[in-house]
């Protein structure tokens, strides 16, 4: 079409970096390259869901070169019992994990990326990211356990566009999938997709929204399995962010907002959220010194009265 | 007798003074004031045994003026319920506590000392301590609660002469107790007590050693319920204590050993634990700023598999 193509960097698993930002401003129609459709909730729940954990987290990160590190994580602590309703029960349990990290970039692609993890209840989880090109890149995911029938392989394949981004999924136990968002506007982009689940001849479909600007992203999506979700971010400064959400099921006719914000300094970082189910969580890392960090997690659940506190630290990056 | 009467100021409930520590050497067989029966493991349980919990703990105490204080305490946590299969299952709990201290001193005497504690569950504890003069003092403990059956009240009344100290108590539900404490050389105090409880008719004995040097304290106890116990604390430095501990269940033929270390270092202040039933416990007090203070806390048992933490915040000294 034009000359000024605006490129746009694979999504890394592990930043935010949005495809499109440090493209220039097209100077004739072309649009900038969207977000992955899975991804447009992701500054969101960056802020509204951190990692709240119950119990004692150790993790240690080592990155032996540029290319390869590993990581050594303990969890002690509660998980819920199911089927203990109204009065919620815990047990204590407790894990190891150990975790292999690699990354290979030319420019900025990632020829190859692969982060594999083993629990020491018998669990084993793999991916494995290549981009063949600048357009076009495969995913392979696998989850494997002891127990039959709960292992778990999915093979993504990425094409992006100049101003689209298409993924076609196939998964184990006849899973497909397909989605597809399209840059409207500069700042609008729109989505769709489509799975099937072969094994319970089940099929959905959903549609999605994202209006982004310089400090607001708003999200909304709909799914056929009844669900209608919005999200709200807005960057109050460069330090300060506010998220918001709504989730409505239109078959349980629930819903539930959850207001939350992010506060980011030089030595810490907070992040509370509250809930109209009357949750409240907040979660804290703390540089201690370089390398160390200290975190903190709590979640209060006044009308179930469940509460759930975890202290943990964090050797490496 | 002679003129060189040691005067043992009487013990405040709230800190280890231990009676007979600023005395001189008597010139001939005067000896220094033991500690009272009850007291003598006080510094092996400081070490031992600290308050550990699990969940959250947040606390604040305010002084309004030098003789009387405020304080709250909020806990949210998980307490332990009795499992089926020996496993170990927990429930959300969380209470919130007024209390109030009065402490009225008139040179090394206690006057008057009361220290209540409403839970939010609806239960109050309240004890006085009053000094009638050097030697006597009267003691008065209460737990009232909602539930019938439960409640508790205690009398105790404590005479100190010049080398022993006894003790009478009665309490409700007809129980009788009686203990008694004598010091035999400056460094080796011995005891006994007598117990009769008289709605079940039973009665226990107990007899006590303690042997107390500049650096280490050990002391022995046996009780009629079959019970042997033995503690041992060196102070290896200003800042760290070591303390060891062993129990033996005659009845039950079971054994226990445990060993601490207690480490005062500027800011904070480390208890650590390590059990024949591999239970490790470590308690952890930072001093943040001045009437700041972090709290860890943490249990690791790791034959039942039940891991235990906690974090929590005091404000006020």
């Amino acid at each position: 079409m034009g000359s000024a193509v605006s490129y746009c960097s694979p999504q890394q698993i592990q930043t935010v970096d949005l495809c499109g930002s440090e493209g220039k401003a097209p100077e004739s129609t072309n649009l900038p390259c969207p977000v992955k459709y899975e991804e447009i909730n992701h500054e969101a729940y960056m802020s509204l869901k951190p990692g709240l954990f119950e119990g004692l987290r150790f993790d240690v990160y080592r990155s032996m070169n540029r290319k390869f590190g590993l990581s050594n994580s303990l969890f002690m602590g509660s998980v819920d019992l199911p089927d203990c309703a109204p009065d919620p029960l815990k047990q204590s349990t407790a894990h190891f994990e150990l975790g292999a990290n690699l990354i290979d970039q030319k420019g900025k692609m990632d020829v190859v990326l692969m982060m594999g993890r083993v629990l020491s209840k018998g669990c084993m989880s793999a991916r494995v990211k290549c981009d063949i090109t600048n357009r076009f890149s495969i995913k392979a995911n696998a989850e494997l356990t002891n127990e039959p029938h709960f292992s778990v392989g999915m093979f993504n394949f990425d094409y992006k566009g100049n101003d689209y981004q298409a993924q076609l999924t196939m998964g184990n136990s006849a899973f497909y999938s397909v989605n597809y968002t399209q840059r409207v506007t500069p700042k609008l982009s729109l989505g769709g997709e489509w799975m099937w689940f072969g094994h319970q001849r089940k099929s959905c479909m959903g549609l999605a929204a994202r209006y982004q600007t310089d400090s607001v992203i708003t999200t909304a999506l709909v799914k056929s399995e009844g669900d209608i979700c919005c999200t709200y971010i807005q960057k109050l400064s460069d330090k300060v962010l506010v998220a918001s959400d709504f989730v409505y099921n239109w078959n349980s006719t629930e819903a539930v907002t959850s207001i939350a914000y992010d506060h980011l300094l030089n030595q810490y970082r907070i992040r509370g959220r509250i809930d109209t189910n009357l949750c409240t969580a907040a979660y804290l890392e703390e540089k201690i010194s370089a390398g160390l960090t200290l975190v903190l997690s709590a979640e209060l659940d006044h009308r179930k009265k469940d509460y759930k506190f975890g202290f943990g630290l964090t050797v490496g990056d | 007798m002679g003129s060189a009467i040691s005067y043992c100021s009487p013990h405040h409930a709230l800190t280890a003074a231990v009676c007979g520590d600023d005395i001189k050497l008597p010139e001939y067989t005067n000896l220094p004031c033991p500690v009272m029966y009850e007291e003598i493991t006080r510094e092996a349980y400081m070490s031992l045994k600290p308050e550990h919990f699990e969940g959250l703990r947040f606390d604040i105490s305010r002084a309004v003026n030098n003789k009387f204080a405020m304080s709250n305490r909020v806990f949210m946590g998980l307490i332990d319920l009795p499992g089926n299969s020996g496993s170990v299952q927990k429930q959300s709990t969380g209470h919130f506590d007024v209390g109030a201290n009065l402490v009225d001193q008139k040179g090394k005497m206690d006057v008057v000392l009361v220290m209540r504690r409403i839970l939010s569950e609806g239960r109050l504890s309240a004890k006085v301590k009053y000094d009638v003069n050097n030697r006597f003092s009267i003691k008065a403990d209460a737990q009232l609660t909602n539930e019938p059956h439960f409640t508790l009240g205690m009398f105790n009344f404590d005479y100190k002469g010049y080398d022993y100290q006894a003790r009478l108590t009665m309490g409700n539900n007809a129980y009788y107790g009686i203990n008694y404490m004598q010091s035999v050389t400056p460094k080796l105090s011995l005891g006994g007590e007598g117990i009769w409880l008289g709605h079940q008719r039973k009665s226990s004995m107990g007899l006590a050693a303690r042997y107390k040097a500049d650096t280490v304290i050990c002391t022995g106890h046996v009780k009629s319920e079959g019970q042997i116990n033995f503690t041992y604390v060196q102070r290896l430095s200003d800042k760290l204590s070591v303390a060891s501990d062993f129990v033996y269940n005659w009845n039950s033929r079971e054994a226990n050993t445990s060993m601490a270390f207690d480490y005062l270092i500027r800011q904070c202040r480390l208890r650590g634990r390590v059990n024949t039933n591999y239970c490790t416990t470590a308690y952890l007090e930072e001093k943040l700023t001045s009437g700041l203070t972090f709290l860890l806390s943490a249990e690791l048992d790791h034959i039942r598999k039940n891991y235990k933490f906690g974090f929590g915040m005091t404000i006020g000294d």
